[in-house]
């Protein structure tokens, strides 16, 4: 069916897309710089090959981190058809469970010892991990199982408001507990030079630990008997159910493991970046655009979308005036532009059978 | 597979819910009820974004408050300030002007802190004639409205970032690579730094804005390094100023200066970045350093350490500052009216612990200047202007690996 939309949209719908979207950059371009041609030379002045393998890298390892977050609102929709609006905010939750954790509970002694070097970083986050994932995939399944299973598969709107509602629930409830302050975590700072690049410490971890967890995830999926019957799920619930799945328990379990998924990406930013309780906004939005982007349902798709954007976000902060702004505008463009021309998404969605 | 028993899974949630509550109705202290007070009352950044120098006013504040009480009081009645906090928000600062001048009818109005917050409220204290002296507020533009009930206090916004660019012109450095928040106060101050730039004939490599919202800056910080930036003089608050520090160390950048408003300044810079706040130079209104010379200044200094337990930064001498031009306005004046404080405001000619108080006919007070520190072992120096110069600033940067670790 998306064949026959395709068909009936004519070519000059797309070439006038085209040239609202190019508008659309030409604008702040022409507004930030003292024009296009300062641009072009200063393009060409600063973009050796060094530096752009370096914004490529540190686009892949930005993108590793989006993937994870992706992955968990993907799962869920391909399994529940539930849009997860609170997804960013189980993002912070994580987040201010490793403030928690690093920050309160860890004695002084022994969080110096995860500051010491790369491998004792990534014990301590993986420590960490152990720790919260159960908590959250408990938390997921609680949830699921109070506010939205009994509204699973009935109109498409009502889980999209009650996770909405959620998210502002949370969001307030951290502000009350934990004000609307930036929170830090004193991580290990520092970089890891390997020839003309330089990868910070932070975020290495971040990526070692998204491609530990998203290749625990897809093995999960591909060949575990609990996977398998996840993914069947996905595919038709009734089906499942006739063949003896309990698809019920699969939905609680999906749930749960969306929100690890969110947690980590969660714990990944705070030991990267400053966080706040509304911190959840950046990441969703994100999230969305990724799962447009590879497909919805597809896990894979997550992560091939989440590494596409954050190469295209570093590029566009690196190579266009004022970029640091735009960041956003390139989520929601190719998003917008992915939905008109390709609406499956470059992978091919699970949910558009 | 066994069923699972759903009155279970409801607990989860339920228990967070409660234990969320139980915390939020902890830290919200029962309100203090005096008798027959003197209310003065505005919104401070209490928490958010600008929380950490919002904080230190407040302090400042509320040291002197309490100095002002131990005197008697004011007009023979206890001061009682009434903060509310405003999460950094404008629009949250403007709700809150709206309710204390209506609803709880406070006596005297205090400004909020930031530039951006205070010109949304100006407008507000402004309809109701209620007179501010803006301690956190120091951009130019925001008196060039013909408003008559705001009064400045501090310095320019345009002059944070000059001793740095005149630091860097002395040694000759040309490429200065300039960022800022885009918001009000930032702009200023990096319109201010690009200005005079030129006028030392360096060339600005690259001139960019975040979002308020913004944490990661290192495509930003990769894009300076490939202009090949001598110079990175940033329009900053805290987070963004810490932020872009340790991002700097992560990306292996080392500038041969970079200067940032702000957030340097406040104690909380160097507590969170410890040697990685080293050689950072900032801009200030004020520091701790009796040699400055004002009237009073050690004793402040000293007590003001005693009470909160640590070195008043220049934040919490505006907070202080602002209160005590209040009071003897109101001292003058003899009464509460409002067109006889801001009369009293208008001529009032005083100098404080903090500086000289005397506003031109746009309520701005032009005399004051900016001072420039850089902080070397751990402490804010003074290195900027000549005549208050503690040490000399330590220029180039030497760079990440060249320094001692930890």
């Amino acid at each position: 069916m998306t064949r026959s939309m395709v068909e009936r949209t004519p070519g000059w719908v797309y070439a006038l897309y085209l040239a609202i979207a190019l508008a659309g950059l030409g604008v702040p371009l022409s507004l930030a710089g003292e024009g296009f041609v300062r641009w072009l030379a200063q393009t060409r002045s600063i973009a050796t090959f060094d530096v752009t393998l370096q914004v490529l890298a540190g686009g892949i390892l930005q993108g590793g981190l989006y993937a994870v977050i992706a992955m968990g609102l993907t799962m869920i929709f391909g399994v529940m058809r539930i849009i997860n609006v609170a997804h960013g905010e189980f993002l912070m939750m994580g987040a201010y469970a490793a403030f928690i954790f690093f920050m309160w509970l860890l004695p002084r002694e022994l969080h110096s010892l995860f500051t010491l070097n790369i491998g004792m970083a990534i014990l301590g986050v993986g420590v960490f991990l152990l720790l919260c994932l159960p908590l959250m995939f408990l938390f997921g399944m609680g949830v699921q199982r109070l506010v939205l299973n009994p509204v699973v598969g009935g109109p498409e709107l009502t889980p999209l408001l009650i996770t909405f509602g959620l998210s502002l629930i949370l969001i307030n409830a951290s502000i009350s507990i934990f004000s609307s302050d930036f929170r830090a975590i004193p991580y290990l700072s520092g970089a890891l030079v390997v020839g003309p690049l330089a990868l910070g410490y932070p975020q290495v971890v971040s990526f070692i630990v998204s491609a530990a967890i998203t290749g625990s995830v897809f093995a999960f999926l591909k060949f575990s008997r609990l996977g398998k019957a996840v993914r069947a799920t996905a595919q038709n619930a009734e089906v499942a159910l006739v063949c003896g799945i309990n698809v019920e328990r699969i939905y609680l379990y999906t749930f749960g493991l969306g929100a690890a998924l969110a947690a980590t990406g969660g714990v990944l930013t705070s030991i990267q970046l400053p966080f706040f309780p509304e911190i959840g906004a950046i990441y969703i939005l994100r999230s969305f655009a990724i799962i447009i982007l590879g497909g919805r349902g597809n896990y894979l798709g997550a992560l091939v979308g989440g590494i596409i954007l954050g190469v295209i976000e570093g590029l566009i902060s690196f190579f266009i005036p004022m970029g640091s702004r735009l960041q956003e505008l390139a989520a929601y463009t190719l998003m917008v532009l992915l939905l008109l021309v390709r609406p499956r998404g470059l992978l091919g969605g699970i949910a558009d059978e | 597979m066994t069923r699972y028993t759903s009155w279970l899974w409801a607990i989860v949630p339920i228990l967070g819910f409660a234990a969320a509550l139980v915390l939020g109705a902890v830290a919200t202290p029962p309100a203090a009820l005096a008798q027959e007070p003197l209310t003065i009352g505005g919104a401070m950044s209490l928490t958010g974004r600008y929380s950490e120098p919002a904080g230190r006013m407040a302090d400042g504040r509320t040291f002197a408050m309490e100095e002002i009480n131990a005197r008697g009081g004011l007009l023979g009645r206890p001061v009682k300030l009434v903060m509310r906090d405003d999460r950094s928000d404008p629009s949250t600062a403007v709700k809150l002007y709206e309710r204390l001048l209506t609803e709880e009818n406070v006596d005297l109005c205090l400004a909020p802190y930031s530039s951006p917050i205070t010109e949304a409220v100006a407008s507000i204290t402004e309809r109701y004639k209620c007179p501010i002296v803006a301690d956190g507020a120091a951009t130019r533009s925001i008196w060039e409205k013909g408003r008559k009930y705001i009064f400045g206090l501090v310095g320019p916004s345009e002059d944070y970032l000059r001793g740095a660019v005149e630091i860097a012109a002395k040694q000759g450095y040309k490429r200065i690579a300039i960022i800022n928040e885009d918001s009000l106060f930032s702009k200023a101050a990096a319109a201010g730094a690009e200005s005079y730039a030129r006028q030392h004939g360096m060339e600005v490599v690259l001139r960019e804005e975040y979002p308020r919202t913004a944490t990661d800056f290192r495509p930003l910080l990769l894009k300076i390094k490939a202009l090949n930036a001598d110079v990175i003089a940033g329009g900053s608050y805290f987070v963004d100023a810490a932020a872009i520090t340790r991002q700097m160390k992560e990306l292996n950048i080392t500038p041969k200066l970079w200067a940032a408003t702000v957030g340097p300044g406040l104690p909380r810079f160097t507590e969170d970045l410890g040697p990685l706040a080293e050689y950072v130079l900032g801009s200030t209104q004020w520091e701790p350093v009796p040699a400055l010379g004002y009237p009073g200044i050690k004793e402040y200094i000293e007590r003001f350490e005693k009470r909160f337990g640590y070195k008043p930064n220049y934040h919490a001498a505006q907070g202080t500052a602002a209160m005590l031009i209040l009071e003897e306005a109101v001292k003058r004046a003899g009464t509460l009216d409002r067109e006889a404080v801001r009369a009293q405001l208008t001529q009032l000619d005083m100098t404080t612990h903090y500086g000289r108080f005397k506003v031109d006919e746009t309520g701005f007070n032009s005399g004051k200047g900016l001072l420039l520190f850089q902080i070397i072992k751990g402490e804010r120096r003074l290195v900027w202007p000549d005549e208050s110069r503690e040490v000399q600033p330590i220029v180039p940067f030497p760079p990440w690996d060249k320094r001692p670790s930890k």
